[in-house]
């Protein structure tokens, strides 16, 4: 479109005929602020209508066969699985004091069910800020310094082949379990994973082999589970390895004890594997519970807003609900539930859907009110934790090596009779079983339902083609804006220059016109790209200042924003000095820089929005409105009308809002309140993000900060 | 890219190569991180560097380089490059020998941008001097080569350890060669340009003008409609008429310097199946899409897709596309053989079989040459918006594929759809915009009188 009306104003000659596309884009851009109002208002209308918009989940793969079968899990298996609970929790298995105890204990339990069992020592690392990892592979080249042997974990991996599989692929089944302080829960959870294990040693009908890893979370779910995927996908070749945990004595005392203490020849110290991985589950049992029904919760979102393919979700759903008579949850956001605003809006999309469906039967895309709030909030949650980018379970791990995972967690009503543990041993149980022998099914890796999409509750879900939609309809305003600003503030250098804009302005002996005409927009795209360059630097500046020991929050975020201004200062003295000289020939300038600035945001947004739809669309929220209504605060007050008036306190709230750490603090402040609001919160969370690398932080750091300070400077350009 | 234009006025021509050279030495120190080097965008099958380092190995294992369809380029970068594959200096990167390689080929493929440029600018002053009008042009030599020296796509394919800087190199040999009337050098450039890759083969048009009409000027009738204004027919003003002499002597040294890579090269494959093996791992490589792994080009995805049955039928059509373009703009362009050779670097690096960035670093560096004529270039912010979006996209998508699965192949092919569309709106409106300047030129000297300046 920018190119049509510009096409079409710097055309010297007049045409008589102008092609119908050309008319298109001049009438849109000559049109460009209905159009951004309308397109932005549909955008932000479009976004609180996915809930109603979503779409009953199916399953698309056939060979899923979900409950097809009768479940095999027998009550024998469940008073197995006791066993190793009341075994865990018997007081006698806690006394050592690295908890190894019980480790040999399900490992002696995984022994007599004829499992192959190895034990994996891992060291837990440390999340640090690697400015450059966001766009390398996962790798195993990370070089690993300062191990102590006073901090290892164990990991017990137990692995059945498959009776008449290949070895080729396998399902993974995780079971977190800190054997210092481990709950009942945790107990229970690694009880339901063993009846299953039993379960699965006498079955037949295995095509891929069961890997059961009891994860050491001591030192985190994720970091135990990291560090065992790391080590099965990216063996180390290397025979001269940076010390380990195998050098450290009395780790490998500790391993020669239980090789003698343990009976079986199935027992082995090296790293034992199976085959590729078609998708692993994360069980866990809740301690305490409020629910007055069995629950399980279903957590997704990997990093960077990563999800796991919707079969499997649906497959687990499914199972739950209609074999199991559980109840799936999602996360929600709680805070949400309550708010009056929402629930009218959503009796108002009630009466609209009742009013369409009198007026044509067919018509039935109303959802109730009740609903509709619970998918809104459900709908915000997903939202957020796409957004954040950090994983919300040990899940997380798989998926950076394309294993689609997810992390369950089951919430009984508690209550401590036999009766009731045996029931959700059973439950469970047999729930698991089911989605694993549907997994088993798979002839190929799950490809065939959606990667990308949200969910508003467990059997509904929005998919990319309908919430690209909300976002396309928000950012399509930025390159209608800039085309017409763009081609605004050509036009009027070009009258202002009178005649001479004929033709034979090119013999001007005037050689500053010559180069300007078509390529004025350099200078400004020099600014944006020093602003941007500036980003880049503020973003890598954490990694500096995190190296300066024994810094509060709150200090390293004053070092950072002081940095950050010097830099700034720095670069502007350095590169666009020369700018200010021909900033003051050109009166339209402010114009330009608009012009690239929105360019370029809408090249960020486009770009997250493949990366992490989620924070695309929180972050147009608030940067398109910033980026369009941006004007110079001396023009709206010379010209001293209403309507310049409002734009100004808008591009002054809007200017103080899309700050980021001020947005980050406004939303902190409507979840948690505004009391113990602390700067060097922002710090925390920040330093959260990169050491997940999270691709949001890059966002902040590399889209939205240079758009906050271009926009800044065009309020307050002197023109 | 276009960016450079205007820093030069605060800064001199050597800060900014210097600055540019010390940012290429300062990220090969960094290969480890980046993994450039195995960049789809990067390293093609024809330009890999690991091919290149593999075909070494083979060789030196007393095989034949092209077995196993590793590599495809020629026998002689392997005798010259290759060693470099494998010597190490201890405690430095592992390949800083052949990143220096590269990079010393940048800079003087800049310089040799930079003396054409000089050489256009003087026939572009001598031209409008004729012509009676007087203007003052920016320097475009120095333009030129900051744009191929700061271009983030020559400095990706230098630090990616690609050999398109040596074939970027052997091309702009072959301009300066044939602007500066060099015709030994200019055969010599256009022989090595076309062994190292093909599709060069086709600027021995411009070449062949160059050398005919000398330099990018305005077209001869111009001259002609002046001086019959005038009434004085000054022979000495006109632009020279085509002469053979040069053109047969260019004929000859290309002969003489083809026959001569020839023989090196059975030399070198002697025993490994002769010159005959060379053109059909090389060549035929190119000519039949062999390798269908995905790159930023377009033919990949197709001949993915097309039935075994039609694939000759198709691959005709392809390559035919490029031969099709040839004929017409050579006549429409052919008193500016400078801005044809960009046109047709530019159509081939879009239609060629295995693309990199290192290509579009090339025509990108040589659009610099005439920053003058395409002042009024339109689309110019539009243009560039595009290829920063589509090069921060491509990566972006290729990781949606291949890192995280979620995406597919249909990601990435629409960011090399949009490339493709970019390069054809560069090339459209670029020859538009030349057009355009010979007819304001033709208006103010028969047109409007009240305009020129006589």
């Amino acid at each position: 479109m920018a190119e049509t009306k510009e096409k079409s104003l710097s055309d010297e000659k007049p045409k008589p005929r102008v092609r119908p596309i050309v008319r298109l884009g001049i009438f849109l851009i000559s049109h460009s602020f209905h159009f951004s109002v309308v397109c932005c208002t549909a955008g932000v209308l479009a976004l609180f209508l996915l809930p109603v918009l979503a779409k009953n989940t199916y399953i698309s793969e056939n060979a899923l066969m979900p409950g097809s079968a009768s479940p095999m899990l027998s009550n024998q298996h469940v008073s197995d699985g006791n066993r190793l609970v009341k075994d865990l929790t018997n007081p006698n298995s806690k006394s050592s004091e690295t908890g190894i105890e019980s480790h040999k204990i399900i490992a002696q339990y995984m022994l007599d069910l004829g499992a192959e069992v190895s034990f994996h020592k891992f060291h837990p690392q440390m999340n640090q800020f690697h400015p450059l990892h966001f766009f390398s592979s996962p790798d195993s080249g990370k070089i690993q310094e300062n191990y102590s042997c006073s901090s290892y974990g164990i990991n017990t991996v137990g692995i059945i082949r498959a009776p008449h599989g290949d070895g080729k692929e396998a399902i993974v089944l995780v079971t977190p379990y800190n054997a210092l302080k481990s709950g009942f829960g945790e107990a229970l959870s690694l009880g339901i994973a063993y009846s299953v294990f039993s379960l699965l040693t006498q079955v037949t009908w295995l095509a891929k082999d069961i890997i059961w890893l009891v994860a050491d979370s001591q030192y985190g779910e994720y970091a135990a589970v990291a560090a065992w995927l790391r080590e099965y996908q990216t063996p180390k070749f290397s025979s001269l390895s940076t010390p380990n945990a195998e050098m450290c004595p009395d780790v490998n005392n500790l391993f020669e004890l239980k090789g003698h203490s343990i009976s079986g020849s199935k027992f082995s110290n090296s790293f034992r594997r199976a085959g590729t991985m078609a998708s692993a589950l994360v069980l866990k049992v809740r301690d305490q519970n409020e629910q007055f029904e069995d629950t399980i919760s279903i957590y997704a979102e990997a990093s960077n807003g990563q999800m796991p393919n919707l079969d499997l979700i649906n497959v687990v759903n499914y199972l739950a609900v209609h074999r199991q008579g559980l109840r799936v949850n999602v996360e929600k956001l709680w805070s949400l539930l309550n708010s009056s605003w929402l629930k009218s809006l959503g009796e108002i999309f009630e009466s609209l859907a009742k009013v369409a469906k009198s007026l044509y039967p067919k018509w039935k895309f109303g959802i109730p009110a009740t609903e509709y709030v619970e998918g809104t909030a459900t709908l915000a949650s997903s939202l957020y934790y796409q957004a954040l980018g950090v994983p919300t379970g040990p899940h997380g791990a798989f998926r950076d090596y394309q294993v689609d995972a997810i992390t369950l967690e089951i919430s009984p009503k508690f209550s401590l009779d036999k009766v009731w543990r045996n029931d959700i041993l059973l439950r469970g149980g047999r729930l698991i079983e089911g989605v694993i022998r549907s997994v088993n099914n798979l002839l190929e890796k799950f490809h065939q339902s959606f990667f990308l999409y949200l969910l508003t509750s467990p059997s509904k879900f929005v998919s990319v083609g309908v919430y690209m939609i909300a976002f396309a309809l928000l950012i399509a305003p930025l390159p209608m804006v800039a085309a017409s600003l763009y081609v605004d503030a050509n036009s009027s250098s070009n009258c202002s220059k009178g005649d001479s804009s004929t033709p034979s302005a090119i013999t001007d002996t005037d050689e500053h016109s010559i180069a300007i005409r078509s390529w004025r927009w350099l200078n400004s795209a020099k600014l944006v790209f020093i602003v941007h360059l500036w980003g880049a630097i503020v973003s890598l500046l954490p990694y500096f200042i995190s190296q300066i020991p024994d810094c509060s929050p709150t200090t390293s975020f004053m070092i950072w924003v002081l940095l950050s201004i010097l830099s700034l200062l720095t670069l502007n003295s350095v590169l666009a000095s020369p700018l200010a000289c021909a900033k003051a020939t050109q009166e339209k300038e402010w114009a330009l820089v608009k012009s690239v600035t929105i360019s370029s945001v809408f090249i960020g947004l486009g770009l997250m929005s493949v990366i992490n739809f989620a924070t695309a669309e929180i972050g147009a929220l608030l940067m398109v409105p910033m980026c369009l209504l941006a004007q110079p605060l001396k023009l709206d007050v010379r010209a001293g009308t209403l309507r310049s008036f409002c734009r100004m306190i808008c591009n002054l709230v809007l200017g103080h809002i899309a700050f980021p750490p001020a947005a980050f603090f406004l939303l902190k402040g409507m979840l948690d309140g505004f009391g113990n609001a602390n700067v060097g919160d922002f710090w925390m969370w920040v330093e959260s993000l990169w050491a997940w690398n999270s691709a949001t932080y890059l966002f902040i750091g590399m889209v939205q900060l240079p758009c906050w300070v271009l926009c800044i400077s065009i309020l307050f350009h002197t023109c | 890219m276009e960016k450079v234009k205007k820093k030069i006025g605060s800064f001199s021509f050597w800060n900014w190569v210097t600055a540019s050279i010390i940012f290429r030495l300062i990220l090969i120190y960094f290969p480890k991180n980046l993994n450039l080097s195995s960049r789809p965008e990067v390293s093609t099958p024809l330009t890999s560097f690991r091919r290149l380092a593999e075909g070494y190995w083979l060789k030196q294992s007393f095989m034949s380089p092209y077995a196993g369809s590793m590599y495809h380029g020629s026998p002689l970068l392997l005798s010259l490059l290759g060693p470099l594959t494998i010597n190490r200096i201890e405690g430095q990167p592992n390949h800083l020998l052949y990143s220096l390689v590269s990079v010393i080929a940048d800079v003087v493929s800049a310089m040799l941008i930079r003396a054409t440029g000089q050489n256009l600018r003087l026939a572009y002053l001598r031209s409008l001097e004729s012509l009676d009008l007087v203007k003052q042009i920016e320097v475009s030599g120095d333009i030129a080569a900051l744009i191929y020296l700061c271009n983030p796509f020559t400095i990706v394919a230098c630090v990616g350890l690609s050999t398109s800087p040596i074939e970027n190199m052997a091309v702009i040999l072959c301009l300066y060669g044939a602007c500066s009337r060099l015709i030994p050098l200019a055969a010599f450039g256009w022989v090595i340009a076309t062994h190292l890759s093909l599709y060069s083969a086709i600027l021995i048009i411009p070449v062949i003008f160059l050398l005919g009409c000398g330099p990018d000027s305005p077209p001869r009738k111009l001259f002609l409609q002046r001086h019959q204004q005038k009434e004085v027919l000054n022979q000495s003003k006109l632009p020279p008429r085509f002469s053979w002499g040069p053109v047969i002597h260019f004929a000859f040294w290309a002969f003489l310097w083809s026959v001569y890579v020839l023989v090196l090269c059975g030399i070198s494959l002697k025993q490994f199946g002769g010159l005959w093996e060379m053109f059909k791992s090389t060549y035929g490589f190119i000519l039949t899409v062999e390798d269908l792994s995905p790159n930023i080009g377009v033919l990949w995805y197709f001949f993915a897709e097309v039935f075994e049955f039609f694939r000759n039928f198709f691959l005709i059509v392809f390559h035919v596309n490029i031969l099709f373009m040839i004929l017409p703009l050579a006549i429409r362009l052919r008193h500016r053989p400078c801005y044809l050779a960009f046109v047709y670097v530019a159509i081939c690096s879009m239609l060629k079989s295995y693309p990199s960035v290192g290509d579009s670093a090339l025509y990108l560096g040589l659009l610099g040459w005439f920053v003058n004529e395409l002042a009024d270039m339109q689309f110019s912010l539009f243009l560039f918006c595009g290829y920063v979006g589509v090069s921060l996209l491509s990566p972006v998508m290729h990781n949606l594929w291949i890192w995280r699965g979620t995406g597919n192949a249909n990601f990435y092919f629409a960011t090399a759809m949009v490339y493709a569309c970019l390069q054809i709106v560069l090339v459209v409106e670029g020859v538009s915009a030349m057009l355009n300047h010979d007819r304001k030129l033709r208006n103010l000297i028969t047109g409007k009188p009240q305009d020129a300046k006589s």
